[in-house]
């Protein structure tokens, strides 16, 4: 079998702060069409590994490569550009914008011709449109005009996914999408990872809740401490197993 | 031992007999402490002072508070002038008394002391006190605004601020001068203009639309002129309001030929300098020290279109 | 495919809380408040409803509004610029050394003006790029570092003029400055307008407006989102340093020179303008149409209480009983109740 490589991988990535080590020699890859779960205790380096996939931070060494070829992201902009969508942990959600405001913030669509040249906002069209997108995940937020603070906070997380989702094209990065979300409403965010799945999409997902991690990932990735102390299909995991890679006791 | 100690004293001795020789030869500095150091009124006693000192050999020291007219600004200059050991002290205090202690250090340093324009509230210790005078200069105002409205009439004070002290006196004059000798004339009402031109400007044009018959204008200040100027323009009164402004400096000066002010008060801040330092130099030197007067008031100059021609040359240097 | 989650759906709201949001909306009470302002003023002194007492408060108005729309940008982007009125001053004194020197060299008093409305907006322009590159390159924050300008700035007016106003400008320089049409409408006060109105459709309809808002509700997310952060910030800090220097310039027009202390204490009126007119000073929100209100009243009231025999000094009282009126209605409503626009 040749080795095919996966959709979207970083090889040997360090990033340290100061004297503090965040990441040491991480390999993390992920396939299309395959959920790869991201876990670790507190202080494992998660996060980092976050903004470095997300291009948010530009680590000190290691590569970067998207279906096969070698890149290089100087900000969030070229990785979104590059068709990865990334949901950050506080879910990266602008209060004071409207819904449809947010789910195309950073790609707000102009109006055509001259108008759009000096920068007026096609404001109609991005509600339509982000109505349409947002259902078609399954999430339906009627009077699109009102600003996401007034609505709860597991609303603003679908919002936050559901846009995720929609811009997706190749890989999706979701940081504790289930914070903050009742039953219910976690075991939506699954579907919607499975759907994501289906749809030919890489998903990342991190999460401290194993149970959901060995519900839903393909395989998973342990960090502990920076480095990566375990990498294998989620079936070879027990809830026991797991907890005790992450904490490495025995 | 007796003999070592009588070739230290004599050493001593020597030694401060020259020193006070090579002061007599040295040249005199003098520190200048002006209340602040940006404005036209010091601007111009400024120019007054660097030339005198030039003529007199003095070295000057003229620094002051860039652009804060109060005793918490000033006071770092007085102190670092006197720890210098200046051979004088000539001071504009920001306040009465908080430049009071100031004047005793200097005393304690044996360092005479002249004040200029304001003045400390125990004058015991100055060698002089040199000053325009702000109450006349109100009673002047006054006097030539009500002839220019033909002895009646509304009139209205714009003001800089309640507090300064010129401000104040200046006012004092001009309501005394009216109350005593023009009875038929009667002020409206006055307000602050709080060191902002725009200000001004704005409570002239509010003043005019409530009094409408208001026939002259006294702008107590550089400030308060300015903002009458814009106002009567703005308003197109100029030349049917008489404006009396104070403080010769040029851009009022232009105004005045233009016809916009009908009158301005100047008082003299080169002349006060000049006299401060020759003061200064004759109480050093002891030499004409008997022509020291305690306290000199430079009269104030009232310059107006018709008597420009004489008058100009009290326009203020800049 | 799930069908539309429960918990995710948004009650529609009923007639009644259409009624309670209306009478929240802050323009709308600001708009009452100053109809009622005018009418109890009037009504003490009949002089106050004049021709010649709007334009009197349309020229008080007019430097604190383009500040004010200068901080609304900059508030709604979580920032405050403090150093407004220092720009104010510099560049009302740099227009008018410009336009001394060209008219005394005889050029064209167009050219005349048009060269120090230029060294104008340039002052303004290069404040707020000084100020933009501290709060993102230097990483300071932007209370210090417009501080640090309002310092300078104010330092280097007194340098640059020695203290002295600055006059000698072409005639064409007062005529622009008094010369009204229908009574209050100079030229100057009918660019003002002009800018509003640009203002008001630049903050609510284009980008530009909503990158600001979405860097103050989020900055973290913006960034996320793809949007470069710190050169929008600079962008913002030149555009409120250009309006006030549009401010400067309306005030030599106004006086017919240039005053080093001009604009003193300016900051403090943008910023209380701002915030009656609704802008939240935790970013993300805040309408035109607030500010402009919170501008009007501001300087309506100064006039009002002269008009009427009040010791002016209760205008500063009555702008603060203003601003605690405005916060207390945000903090009743919550957060980002403000609104963008």
């Amino acid at each position: 079998m040749t080795a095919r490589a996966p959709l979207y991988a970083v090889r040997d990535v360090a990033k340290r702060y100061g004297h503090l080590v965040a990441l040491d020699g991480v390999d993390f890859s992920v396939d299309a069409g395959e959920v790869v779960g991201l876990v670790g205790d507190n202080g494992a380096g998660k996060s980092t590994l976050v903004r470095v996939l997300s291009g948010a931070n530009i680590p000190d060494s290691g590569e970067i490569s998207l279906e096969g070829t070698a890149r290089h992201w100087r900000s969030p902009q070229d990785a979104l550009a590059a068709g990865i969508e990334t949901l950050y942990q506080d879910s990266g959600i602008a209060p004071d914008l409207t819904v449809a405001a947010n789910v195309f913030l950073g790609r707000e669509k102009l109006k055509p011709g001259l108008l759009g040249k000096l920068g007026f906002l096609a404001e109609k069209e991005m509600r339509e449109d982000a109505r349409r997108e947002l259902e078609r995940v399954g999430i339906a937020v009627p009077s699109a005009g009102r600003p996401v603070s007034k609505l709860s906070g597991g609303q603003r997380q679908a919002v936050a996914i559901g846009r995720a989702v929609a811009w997706a094209n190749k890989v999706i990065i979701l940081d504790e999408p289930t914070n903050h979300l009742g039953a219910k409403q976690s075991a939506e965010v699954l579907e919607i990872i499975r759907q994501a799945r289906s749809k030919g999409l890489g998903v990342v997902f991190i999460s401290h809740t194993l149970p959901h991690v060995l519900e839903v990932t393909d395989r998973i990735v342990v960090l502990r401490l920076g480095k990566v102390v375990a990498n294998a299909p989620t079936s070879t995991f027990t809830p026991d197993s797991l907890l005790k890679a992450i904490t490495g006791l025995a | 031992m007796k003999l070592k100690l009588k070739v230290l004293i004599g050493a001593a001795v020597v030694g401060l007999m020259s020193a006070q020789a090579v002061a007599q030869d040295k040249k005199l500095t003098i520190a200048f402490i002006p209340g602040i150091a940006s404005d036209p009124f010091f601007k111009a006693m400024e120019i007054g002072a660097k030339k005198k000192a030039e003529e007199l050999g003095i070295t000057l020291i003229w620094q002051g508070s860039a652009s804060e007219y109060s005793p918490q600004t000033q006071l770092p200059f007085v102190d670092s002038a006197l720890a210098q050991g200046v051979d004088a002290l000539i001071l504009v205090p920001t306040d009465p008394d908080s430049l009071q202690p100031s004047v005793a250090k200097a005393q304690a340093m044996n360092i005479p002391v002249i004040t200029v324009d304001t003045t400390v509230t125990d004058q015991s210790y100055l060698t002089s006190h040199i000053t325009g005078d702000n109450v006349d200069g109100g009673k002047q105002a006054a006097k030539t605004l009500a002839a220019q409205i033909g002895g009646k009439g509304e009139v209205f004070i714009m003001s800089g601020s309640p507090t300064g002290t010129t401000n104040v006196l200046r006012e004092k004059g001009f309501r005394e001068e009216l109350t005593a000798n023009y009875p038929d004339v009667k002020i409206v009402d006055r307000q602050y203009a709080y060191s902002q031109p725009a200000t001004a400007t704005s409570a002239i044009n509010t003043a005019l639309l409530k009094y409408p018959n208001i026939a002259g204008i006294f702008a107590i200040d550089g400030t308060s002129g300015t903002g009458a100027l814009a106002a009567l323009r703005n308003s197109g009164k100029v030349g049917t309001v008489k404006l009396v402004g104070y403080d010769a400096y040029k851009v009022q000066v232009d105004a005045l030929k233009e016809g916009v002010f009908t009158a301005l008060v100047a008082q003299q801040p080169g002349r006060e300098a000049e006299l401060a330092l020759e003061y200064a130099k004759a109480r050093i030197t002891g030499k004409d020290a008997d022509k020291i007067e305690k306290t000199v008031v430079i009269p104030n100059v009232v310059l107006t279109k018709e008597n420009l021609p004489e008058t100009e040359k009290y326009m203020y240097a800049q | 495919m799930a069908s539309a989650p429960q918990s995710s759906r948004v009650e529609a709201g009923g007639s009644a809380e259409r009624l309670r949001d209306l009478l929240m909306r802050q323009d709308l009470v600001l708009l009452v408040i100053f109809i009622a302002m005018i009418g109890v003023f009037s009504a003490i002194n009949p002089r106050f409803f004049s021709l010649p007492a709007a334009a009197n408060i349309l020229q008080d108005f007019s430097p604190v509004v383009l500040m004010a729309i200068g901080q609304t940008f900059v508030i709604a982007s979580k920032g405050i610029d403090l150093s407004v009125g220092s720009v104010l001053g510099l560049s009302g004194v740099v227009m008018a050394l410009v336009i001394r020197a060209c008219n005394e060299a005889g050029y064209d008093p167009s050219l005349t003006i048009g060269l120090g409305l230029l060294a104008a907006m340039a002052v303004g322009l290069a404040v707020g790029l000084v100020n933009g590159l501290m709060i993102t390159y230097f990483r300071l924050v932007p209370f210090i570092a417009t501080l640090a300008t309002f310092g300078a700035a104010a330092g280097l007016s007194l340098v640059a003029t020695g203290g002295v106003q600055i006059a000698g400008g072409p005639q064409a320089v007062i005529m622009l400055g008094n010369k009204a049409y229908g009574g209050a409408f100079t030229v100057p006060v009918i660019a003002v307008f002009v800018v509003i109105a640009v203002s008001w459709v630049f903050l609510a309809k284009s980008r530009f407006g909503r990158w600001t808002y979405a860097i103050g509700s989020n900055a973290f997310a913006a960034r996320g989102s793809g949007i470069d952060v710190q050169r929008h910030l600079i962008k913002v800090y030149m555009l409120s340093g250009l309006l006030a220097s549009l401010a400067g310039a309306f005030v030599y027009f106004r006086l017919g020179s240039g005053s080093p202390l001009s604009g003193r204490g300016g900051e403090l009126s943008a910023i209380a303008a701002a915030v009656i007119g609704g802008v939240s000073l935790h970013g993300g929100s805040g309408k035109l149409g607030g500010t402009v209100l919170g501008a009007l009243i501001t300087t309506a009231v100064l006039s009002g209480l002269i008009m009427v025999g009040v010791e002016p000094n209760w205008q500063q009282i009555v702008v603060a009983a203003l601003i605690a009126f405005a916060v207390g209605i945000q903090s009743v409503r919550g957060p980002s109740a403000g609104g963008t626009s």
